[in-house]
C-alpha cells in the first residue's frame, strides 16, 4: 500500500515545498569554513554520468564512437584490477549513452569478472542480472542509476573486506576514463564553453590526496606509479582559473595524459 | 521504478551499516530525503546513489564540498529527523558566495535547485534553523 501511494505522496510533498519558498541566506562562507568542509567519495566526486550529461548539453554526440577496444580482465595485481574496474564502469556509462544493449551486456560481464577477481561479495555479483534486464528493456535512465548503485556496492564490499585503498583506485580509474572521453570530444569540436567543462580542481586535488595516502606497497605497483605521475600533471592542466578557458592544445594535452595513463594501467604487468 | 528504488534504498542502507553503524535517525532522515528527491525523477533528474549523513544542531551548520558541471541542473535535498522543526540547505560557489538558487523548505526537509554557470567546486551547507539537534541526510539529483 505504501509503495502504491509513494509517488503521489512524493509529488504532494514536492508541491508543498514549492509553496513555502523562502529567501536564501546571503552570508558568504569564510575561508576557514570552506577549508573545513567535508569531502566524501560518495558525493564529492561526480559520477561519469554527470560529466557526460554536461557534455550532452553542447550538442549531439556519437557515443558509440567513444567505445574502446575491450581491455583485459585477467590481471594479477589487485591495484591494477581496481583501476581497470573503475574504467570499465565508466565504459558502462558510455554504452548507456550510446544505448547499445550488447555493449552494456559485454561491459557488465567484464565488470563482474574483475569484481569477482577482487573478491567482491556474491550479493553484488547478482546485480549483473538486473543490468542485463534493464538493457534488454531499453531502460537507459534506470540503467544509469543501477550502474552507480553497482559501483557503490562494489566499493562497499571492498571496504568491508578491508580493501578501502582499492576503493580509491576504482574511483580514479573511472574518473580517468571519463576525462579521456570528454576531453577527446571537446578537443575534436573545440569551443571555449566546452573547454571550461574540464575544469575540475576539487576532484583532482581530492583524488591525488587519496593516492598519496595509499600504503607504500600499493604505491609501488607499476600501474599506480604511472597514475600518480600523470595525475600530478593533470592537476596543473585541469585546475585553471574560473575566468579562463583552456586552449585547444591544452585540452588535447589533457586527453593525451588520460589516454596514456589508461593504456599504462590496462597493460599486463610482467 | 519501484523495484529500482527499493534496490537502491536497501543497497544504501546496507552500505551505511558497513562503513559505520547508521543510527536509526540517519536512516529515517534518508527516507525523508528520498521521498522528496524521488519526485524529481519524474522530471528526468537522476538521483545519485551516494549520500551524506550525520547529526547537526542549531548554530552549528555542516558543510560539504561537491564538484558540479556547467550546463547540468542540480537539486540538493536534505532530510532530517523531526527534532529539527525547520532546516535549510544553501549552495555556495568556490569563493564562498551563495549562488542564485531556488529554495524550498518544509519542516524537516528542504531542497534547493540550480544550474551552475561554471564547472568546479561548490559547497553545500545544511543547518537547523529552528528546533533541536537532529540527524540529517543529504542527497542530490542531476540532469
Amino acid at each position: 500500500m505504501f509503495w502504491k501511494l509513494r509517488p503521489l505522496a512524493g509529488s504532494l510533498a514536492f508541491v508543498c515545498l514549492c509553496v513555502s519558498a523562502v529567501a536564501v541566506d546571503a552570508t558568504p562562507l569564510t575561508p576557514e569554513e570552506m577549508a573545513g568542509a567535508a569531502r566524501t567519495d560518495g558525493l564529492s566526486i561526480p559520477m561519469p554520468g554527470e560529466f557526460m550529461a554536461s557534455l550532452n548539453k553542447l550538442g549531439k554526440i556519437d557515443w558509440s564512437s567513444k567505445f574502446r577496444i575491450p581491455i583485459g580482465t585477467n590481471y594479477t595485481s589487485r591495484p591494477q584490477m581496481a583501476l581497470n574496474l573503475g574504467g570499465l564502469i565508466a565504459d558502462g556509462y558510455i554504452a548507456i549513452e550510446a544505448q547499445d544493449q550488447q555493449q552494456v551486456k559485454n561491459i557488465g560481464r567484464d565488470i563482474l569478472t574483475l569484481a569477482k577477481s577482487l573478491g567482491v561479495s556474491k550479493d553484488v555479483l547478482e546485480r549483473s542480472g538486473s543490468i542485463t534486464a534493464f538493457a534488454e528493456k531499453n531502460q537507459w535512465d534506470q540503467l544509469k542509476e543501477e550502474l552507480e548503485a553497482t559501483q557503490n556496492e562494489v566499493k562497499q564490499s571492498m571496504a568491508e573486506a578491508k580493501d578501502q585503498d582499492l576503493v580509491t583506485l576504482v574511483t580514479v580509474g573511472g574518473w580517468l576514463r571519463g576525462i579521456e572521453v570528454v576531453s577527446g570530444q571537446i578537443a575534436a569540436h573545440y569551443t571555449e564553453t566546452g573547454g571550461k567543462l574540464i575544469r575540475q580542481p576539487g576532484v583532482v586535488t581530492f583524488l591525488n590526496e587519496r593516492i598519496d595516502k595509499l600504503p607504500d606497497k600499493i604505491k609501488d605497483d607499476s600501474s599506480v606509479k604511472s597514475v600518480r605521475k600523470k595525475m600530478a600533471d593533470l592537476q596543473h592542466l585541469i585546475a585553471f582559473p574560473l575566468d579562463k578557458a583552456p586552449t585547444v592544445e591544452e585540452v588535447q594535452q589533457v586527453n593525451k595524459l588520460a589516454s596514456d595513463t589508461l593504456k599504462d594501467i590496462s597493460k599486463r604487468q610482467k | 521504478m519501484k523495484r529500482l528504488f527499493l534496490t537502491l534504498l536497501c543497497a544504501s542502507l546496507t552500505a551505511t551499516t558497513a562503513l559505520r553503524a547508521a543510527t536509526d535517525g540517519e536512516v529515517a532522515a534518508r527516507r525523508t530525503a528520498l521521498d522528496i528527491a524521488g519526485a524529481f525523477t519524474n522530471d528526468g533528474f537522476k538521483l545519485r546513489d551516494g549520500y551524506w549523513a550525520g547529526s547537526f544542531e542549531p548554530g552549528k551548520p555542516k558543510l560539504l564540498q561537491v564538484n558540479l558541471y556547467a550546463g547540468n541542473q542540480y537539486y540538493f535535498t536534505l532530510g532530517a529527523t523531526p527534532a529539527a522543526k525547520k532546516v535549510r540547505v544553501t549552495v555556495y560557489d568556490e569563493t564562498g558566495k551563495p549562488v542564485a538558487i531556488d529554495d524550498y523548505q518544509d519542516t524537516s526537509v528542504a531542497s534547493v535547485g540550480f544550474s551552475p554557470d561554471n564547472s568546479g567546486i561548490f559547497f553545500v551547507k545544511v543547518e537547523v534553523v529552528d528546533g533541536a539537534a537532529a540527524d540529517y541526510c543529504l542527497v542530490y539529483s542531476y540532469k
